[in-house]
């Protein structure tokens, strides 16, 4: 069965969340080996969770899409969710790039 | 200021340099030539960071145009524990 548009759409958000993630990871591992401070270490383990979770998530839309094809709310409730977490990390990527 | 310290000097990508560009100016007021020749870093990420530091009140500059000094507030100065607690783990 082909993915729905809107599953289409919150499984290409969440790639583009891992491709936000991944600098992100890479800044705060480099400013730990500096700093060691916990504030650091608290955005690290939260960048990498956010990672694991949105990896998680692709590999969810593509092997369970049979799952989201049946419910147009549960499709639509997932894209508003991955809509907001990509909205997010875009504002935390903005202000950690500066 | 000593949340917007942990923020701007830990947690972004260019907070390094700019706890080294603190630190020369604890030392004395420089012009933003100098902190690039002396942290090796380029002039216009040099004028960035002292964009940003500005807006949150750790530098100000004098009103020449010309090669201005840049100086640490006297606000700074009261959190200067707080960056010295941060800046601690980082060598030299």
């Amino acid at each position: 069965m082909a993915m729905g548009p809107m599953i289409t759409a919150a499984a290409v958000l969440a790639v583009l969340n891992v491709v936000l993630l991944l600098p992100l990871v890479g800044i705060w591992v480099r400013n730990y080996a500096t700093f060691r401070t916990g504030l650091v270490a608290g955005l690290l383990a939260f960048a990498v969770a956010m990672l694991v979770e949105n990896a998680v998530a692709v590999y969810f839309f593509f092997s369970m899409q049979s799952f989201y094809a049946g419910d147009p709310h549960v499709q639509q409730a997932v894209l508003i969710l991955r809509s907001l977490q990509f909205v997010a990390i875009v504002g935390l990527s903005y202000t950690t790039l500066r | 200021m000593e949340k917007a310290l942990w923020y701007l000097l830990t947690a972004t990508r260019g907070g390094a340099n700019r706890a080294r560009i603190i630190d020369a100016l604890s030392e004395r007021p420089m012009n933003a030539n100098e902190l690039a020749d002396r942290l090796d870093v380029g002039y216009k990420t040099i004028r960035h960071h002292m964009e940003q530091l500005e807006k949150h009140d750790i530098v100000e500059s004098g009103d020449e145009d010309y090669a201005k000094l840049y100086f640490l507030t006297d606000r700074f100065d009261n959190y200067r524990d707080t960056f010295e607690e941060i800046v601690e783990q980082m060598d030299a």
